[in-house]
Order: structure tokens, then C-alpha cells, then sequence
């Protein structure tokens, strides 16, 4: 149905319209045409439009594993990276979760001296450059024992993300009156029952919302997890640098990349299923 | 951010956050310590080290991971071979083999004593020895205490020992043990150039620039790459006319100003290339940032020629496609093609030192040497001649093909490197003159330059 709906849209518009929507469309999904030609090639050199020799047909004269026999063996290190990238997001987001809710719920229901410095205070943390918050925190996490460690990239992650997070919950608890808790608190629900039964319920969109962009935000940062990570924890990102560093992009860096840019897109398509057919199409209290 | 701004903000940052942090110096793991002394006195037998290896049970070895052949062998031979000696290889890939240096000097600076840092084992030379020497952050002279050094040559009256004893000119004191020697050589494309038109000196490199213009370029210095190709040119128009020599003594010993004077004809030679170089006709010349650009533009036919250190660069290519398929070797610049080797070394703070000495050892076993020759085309460290007629013949056996040259030739133009705080004042030099264009004089820019890195 939504696909018809799609065609219908797309045909009344007018031909300068659909010019710029396929404009658009080819500007987004064009990068990924060659990057997909250049992890299947072997041989790709100027002036060939397409590969003079394809990674299958040298497969099996090559002593090593090429293009994607080299992405998806061990040797690419591809395997430790993902499930690196996803721990470390699924922690920085449960935590970061975990420290914003409450903090959330204060900014938007009180009022104390100093809130509004406080909010600004809260941002800081975007505006001071990744790499002068990198070097610093490198030298004093040497000496805590935390370089290198899972605990040190997860507390230098909660950096960036925690400002993004508080301002997103704040809002959504702004949008939610205290009178449907307080409605529920009058009909005799105890505190447990009305954090579980009210206040999550109609909190979720922004919950989820917040987690996706936070865990997307964490599972994008460089430079911090390359400095604390000092090589030793690779994550998707810091292999793709390693990969590409170089500024030529070969059969099996291309393929890399194609699989580093996996989870921005799932999680993209689950967050517009999730939050604009489930949550925001239910809407508050409807 | 380039390593030099990386570097100098993190000393900044490291003698600030000192202060700051008031960071009480720690004393070392006097388990490791009382190891480092036996081992260096000789009081611990090797039996001793493989137990305590074994007990260690780890290895972090950092190495530039940008070659998916190295990265291969590394995994599927160098980690089943240790972990037959009870230790686990975790080998850490890394950008750039400086990153592994400033990670051990800053942990050296943060107060992580002997057995306390991260690194165990770096791959490196040059420079980067060089820096490490200087800021004694290294084990200790071990090279000619393991089993396997018996495969290296460490007579000093023999001149073949030079590259086993002298890394780029700095004494190694057998801080480091060799793992692979390799030469700079040149790959030529025969789809654009024929025999009679290949150059061999870089008079003949200008005169095809000539008529070709923008079909050549270098590396860009301080990648090393690129200071090999600066270091050859400088050698090539020295006005003594005795090539490398002079090259071999260090800053203190030469002198600004006769250095001024060797390297005005070569800085000149450059400066008149440029603007035939690569993209130089569409304003400045490009100066590829590492050897992974330079292959993509020998690759898409941009340049005509490849010059970098890869005995077997022209093999490895081919097998991964990097290489066009009509790229070959060639003998240039003749007499002058710069060996050295490069070579495993042990971070003083190292956490693991016996497991460290266990893979040293290994690396420089006939067997692991073949087996890398073979299989990610990386030339031999050891010497071929301390070996058993039989060890010789695999490593022969092993030796990938050649393309347009052979051995012989290749041995008949080797030339050595430059003295490594050569290296610094010629790349300094580099950068004033020929990438600012700076209109000071050679003499000038040599005598500031040399005033700088002294300091």
C-alpha cells in the first residue's frame, strides 16, 4: 500500500519536482554504485568504465583471500569490529540512558538557580573539538589504567552523546503534563506502578528515538575511540580509517566500507518504522 | 592532523597534564625489572625466558597494517607458530608505525615503568629508532642474545654486518633485532614507456619529463618514502662526486654548512623538476601523501613509474591488482638504489618482555623468514650467507620472481642510507625549499633547520 501511494505521489508531481527528487535520489544512493563495482573488481584503473578483471575470475589463482574472500575472513578483522561497535553502543546507550532520564525529568519539571547556565553548561561538551577532549583524556586515562580499555572508550563516548540525549528527553518530558501521573497517583498507583505504566509507556518515543541517535552517534566516533582505543579495541570506524587512510580505496577496503555503513542504515529504516508508524502515528495519550 | 602537530601537542599536553595531575612516578614492576637485568647481564638462560614467556602468555606487537598480504601471514603463520610457544600474538594494526612510538613515550612519560606500558614489539627503523634510542625507551641491546642471531652477521670488520649494526647511520647496539631488508626500487609501466626510453639516471628522469611532462612524482616527504627519494637525489648530484659517503656521518660531525654545500645541487635538481611533475601544470605539483596513493596513480596510468621500497613490490601488484598488469622493475637511479632494513624493536616498559624475546626470536627463525619471503613477498632480514647450505636453498626456493631485473643487478646498485639526523635537516630542507618555495638560500635554510632539530 505505502509503495502505491509512493507512485501516486510521485506521478502528480510536477517534471521540475521529480527532476530534483531523482536528483537527490542519485545523489545519496550514487556513491554506493561504484564503491559496490569497485569490491567486486580486481583491476580497476583509469580509463575502463568497469573492471578489466574481476575479483571472481582471479579468486582462484590468488595465494590470498581478495575483495570480499579478504572482508568476510577473520584476517580483515571485520567480525571483532562489529560486535566491538555494538557493545560499545549498546553500553553507551543504556548508560547514557540510565544517567539522562532522571536528569531529563528535573530540567523539565524544576525550577532551581542557575538552570539556565546549567542547560547551556550541558553543550559544552559539543563545542570543545573532539581531538583537544581526546589527547586530554588520553593522558589522564594512562594514568587511571582506563587507555585502551572497553570502560575508557564507553566513558569517552558518554562525552558526546550525553548532551544530545538530555535535550531530546527534556523536551519529550516537557510535552508530558504531570497531570496524567498525577491522575494515575489519585486512582491509588503507587510510585512503581506509575513510573512502569505511565510515565515509560508515553516516554518510549523519545526513549527510543534518544537510544537510536545515540547508539548511531557512538557507533560513528573516530577520533576519540582511536586515541583511547590505542589500537588495541578496534571498532568499525577505526578499521575503515586504517583501511582508507591511504586515500586509495582497493577491493577489500571498498568492501568494508560498504559493510560500515550497514548499521546506519538498519537502524535508520527501523527508527522510521519504529517512531513514525508505532509511536509518533499513536501520538500521546490518543 | 599530521604527526608532527600530534606529536608536539601531546608533549605539550603530557608535561601539562603532569603538573596537573601531580602524578606520583611510579617505580616499575620490580618482577619485570629483576627479568630485564638477568636477561641483559645474560644470567637468565633461555630455557628461563621461554618459561616465563609461557607464564606471560601474551604478546602485543604493533605493526602498519596497511598490506593485506603482511596482515595474512601475520595471522595465519606468525599466530599458530607462538601459540605453540604458549604465547598469544595479539597483533595490533596500526596507521602509522610513529602512533606505536608516541603511545610508548607517552606511557613512559605518564610514569609507566619497565613491565607497566602496553607495547611489546614494534616493526620500525630510522627515525623512529632513532627517537626511541634518544628517549631510552627501549629494552635493551638483545638482538645478539637470542638463539636465531646466529642467522645475522654481527662481525664488524665484515662490511656486510653495516645494516645489521647501523640503522640509517645510528648504532643499534642490538636494541632492535633485523626482520627485513629491503631495497628502493622503481617500477616502470611498459604500457607507456619502451626500453629505450626508460631512465636509469635522473638527468635521464628530466630529459623524459620533458617531453613528458607531469608523468612522474614522489612520495611526499617525511613520509619515508619520500625522504629515500630526496636522500638518492641528493646522493646522485653530490659535488664531491662520492655519492652516499659523506651522507654516513651524523649532523654534529658534517656540520651545517658542509651539508649546505653537498645537498645545493640535488635541492636545486628538484626544484627544477617540480614544475614538470605531477598536476603541476594545472598550478602545483601533487606530492602523493604514501605509497597507497602513489600505487592508485601508477595504477590509473597517472605516472608512468613507481619508485618505493619493494624488492618485490612489482610481484605483490600483481597478485592483488594493485599493480598495472605491464609494470615491471628497472635499474634506477644507476649505483644508487638505497638498502637498508628494517627491524623488531622492544619498548623498555614493555608488559610482556620475555614473550616479546620469544617472538623476536621466532621472526628471526630461516623458517618464518622463508615463509614471509613466500607469502607476503617481504625480503629476507637474515644473511643469507651465515646460513646452512640447506636453510639457504628454502629461503632461495621461497623468493618470489623478479620482474625486468634481476638479482644481480639489483645487488650490483645498492647504496646505503643517510645517517638518520641527516634525515631531519634534508627533510627539513625539503619542506622550506621545495614545498613553501621559501626564497632563502640552501646555506640559510640547512644552518636554521639544523639550529631547530638540535634543540
Amino acid at each position: 500500500m505505502a509503495g502505491r501511494k509512493v507512485t501516486n505521489t510521485f506521478n502528480r508531481l510536477s517534471p521540475f519536482q521529480r527532476f530534483y527528487l531523482i536528483a537527490v535520489a542519485a545523489l545519496i544512493v550514487g556513491p554506493f554504485a561504484p564503491l559496490i563495482i569497485q569490491s567486486l573488481a580486481f583491476r580497476w584503473a583509469w580509463p575502463n568504465l568497469l573492471p578489466s578483471v574481476w575479483w571472481l575470475e582471479q579468486r582462484e589463482k590468488s595465494p590470498i583471500p581478495l575483495a570480499w574472500d579478504y572482508v568476510l575472513s577473520p584476517y580483515s578483522r571485520i567480525y571483532e569490529a562489529t560486535i566491538n561497535t555494538m557493545a560499545i553502543g549498546l553500553a553507551v546507550t543504556v548508560i547514557c540512558l540510565a544517567i539522562c532520564l532522571p536528569a531529563a525529568r528535573v530540567l523539565a519539571r524544576e525550577r532551581f538557580r542557575g538552570k539556565n547556565s546549567f542547560e547551556f553548561f550541558l553543550s559544552l561538551p559539543l563545542i570543545v573539538p573532539e581531538a583537544a577532549i581526546g589527547i586530554a583524556l588520553l593522558m589522564i586515562f594512562i594514568n587511571l589504567g582506563l587507555a585502551g580499555s572497553y570502560v575508557g572508550i564507553i566513558i569517552a563516548h558518554l562525552i558526546p552523546t550525553i548532551p544530545y540525549m538530555v535535550r531530546m528527553l527534556t523536551a519529550v518530558y516537557q510535552g508530558l503534563g504531570r497531570e496524567f501521573e498525577e491522575q494515575a497517583m489519585i486512582l491509588g498507583a503507587n510510585r512503581w506502578q506509575i513510573l512502569r505504566m505511565v510515565t515509560l509507556p508515553m516516554l518510549m518515543p523519545g526513549v527510543v528515538a534518544g537510544a537510536l541517535f545515540t547508539f548511531l552517534v557512538s557507533s560513528n566516533i573516530f577520533l576519540l575511540t582511536f586515541f583511547l582505543g590505542q589500537g588495541k579495541i578496534i571498532t568499525l570506524p577505526t578499521l575503515l580509517f586504517s583501511k582508507i587512510s591511504g586515500g586509495t580505496l582497493d577491493a577489500s577496503a571498498a568492501g568494508i566500507t560498504l559493510i560500515v555503513s550497514l548499521p546506519g542504515i538498519i537502524l535508520l529504516v527501523i527508527s522510521e518504522r519504529f517512531i513514525k508508524e508505532e509511536a509518533f502515528g499513536k501520538g500521546f495519550g490518543n | 592532523m599530521t604527526g608532527m602537530n600530534k606529536s608536539a601537542l601531546l608533549k605539550g599536553l603530557m608535561t601539562a597534564s603532569a603538573l596537573a595531575l601531580m602524578t606520583s612516578l611510579a617505580y616499575g614492576d620490580d618482577a619485570a625489572k629483576q627479568f630485564r637485568t638477568d636477561f641483559l647481564d645474560g644470567k637468565a638462560s633461555w630455557d628461563d625466558v621461554k618459561a616465563r614467556a609461557a607464564e606471560e602468555g601474551k604478546i602485543n606487537f604493533y605493526y602498519w597494517g596497511g598490506s593485506d598480504t603482511i596482515n595474512v601471514w601475520v595471522d595465519s603463520v606468525v599466530t599458530p607458530a607462538l601459540a605453540a610457544e604458549d604465547v598469544t600474538l595479539n597483533p595490533v594494526r596500526i596507521t602509522g608505525t610513529k602512533d606505536a612510538v608516541d603511545l610508548v613515550l607517552a606511557e613512559k612519560n605518564a610514569g609507566k615503568g619497565v613491565g607497566e606500558g602496553s607495547v611489546d614489539a614494534i616493526w620500525l627503523n630510522g627515525e623512529n629508532f632513532y627517537t626511541m634510542s634518544q628517549q631510552d625507551a627501549l629494552f635493551g641491546s638483545f638482538a645478539q642474545k637470542v638463539p636465531n642471531s646466529s642467522n645475522f652477521d654481527w662481525n664488524e670488520d665484515d662490511p656486510r654486518s653495516l645494516l645489521n649494526l647501523r640503522d640509517f647511520g645510528v648504532v643499534t647496539n642490538s636494541q632492535e633485532i633485523p626482520w627485513s631488508g629491503q631495497q628502493y626500487v622503481c617500477a616502470v609501466n611498459r604500457q607507456y614507456v619502451d626500453a629505450a626510453n626508460t631512465p636509469s639516471t635522473f638527468e635521464d628522469m628530466k630529459k623524459y619529463l620533458e617531453a613528458n611532462p607531469g608523468k612522474f612524482t614522489y612520495v611526499k616527504p617525511p613520509h619515508y618514502v619520500g625522504n629515500t627519494f630526496v636522500q638518492s637525489v641528493m646522493y646522485a648530484f653530490n659535488p664531491d662526486g662520492n655519492g652516499a659517503i659523506p651522507f654516513q656521518q651524523s649532523i654534529g660531525d658534517l656540520g651545517a654548512e658542509e651539508l649546505a654545500r653537498l645537498i645545493k645541487p640535488g635541492m636545486e635538481y628538484l626544484r627544477a623538476i617540480e614544475p614538470m611533475l605531477l598536476g603541476a601544470d594545472g598550478g602545483k605539483a601533487r606530492y602523493p601523501e604514501d605509497i597507497a596513493a602513489l600505487d592508485g596513480l601508477f595504477l590509473n596510468g597517472e605516472v608512468h613509474f613507481d619508485c618505493k621500497f619493494g624488492l618485490y613490490a612489482v610481484h605483490t601488484g600483481l597478485q592483488t591488482g594493485t599493480f598495472p598488469e605491464q609494470a615491471e622493475a628497472f635499474i634506477f637511479p644507476k649505483g644508487l638504489m638505497i638498502a637498508n632494513k628494517n627491524y623488531l624493536a622492544i619498548p623498555a616498559n614493555s608488559p610482556n618482555p620475555a614473550s616479546a624475546l620469544v617472538f623476536a626470536n621466532y621472526m628471526a627463525s630461516v623458517e618464518s623468514q622463508a615463509s614471509k619471503l613466500e607469502k607476503a613477498g617481504m625480503p629476507v632480514g637474515i644473511d643469507i650467507w651465515k646460513l646452512a647450505a640447506d636453510q639457504a636453498a628454502m629461503v632461495e626456493k621461497a623468493a618470489p620472481k623478479h620482474y625486468g631485473v634481476t638479482q644481480e643487478e639489483l645487488d650490483a646498485n645498492v647504496a646505503p642510507d643517510t645517517n638518520a639526523s641527516l634525515v631531519d635537516v634534508i627533510e627539513a630542507t625539503w619542506l622550506e625549499y621545495i614545498e613553501r618555495g621559501s626564497s632563502a638560500s640552501i646555506e640559510e635554510i640547512v644552518a636554521k633547520s639544523a639550529k631547530e632539530i638540535a634543540q
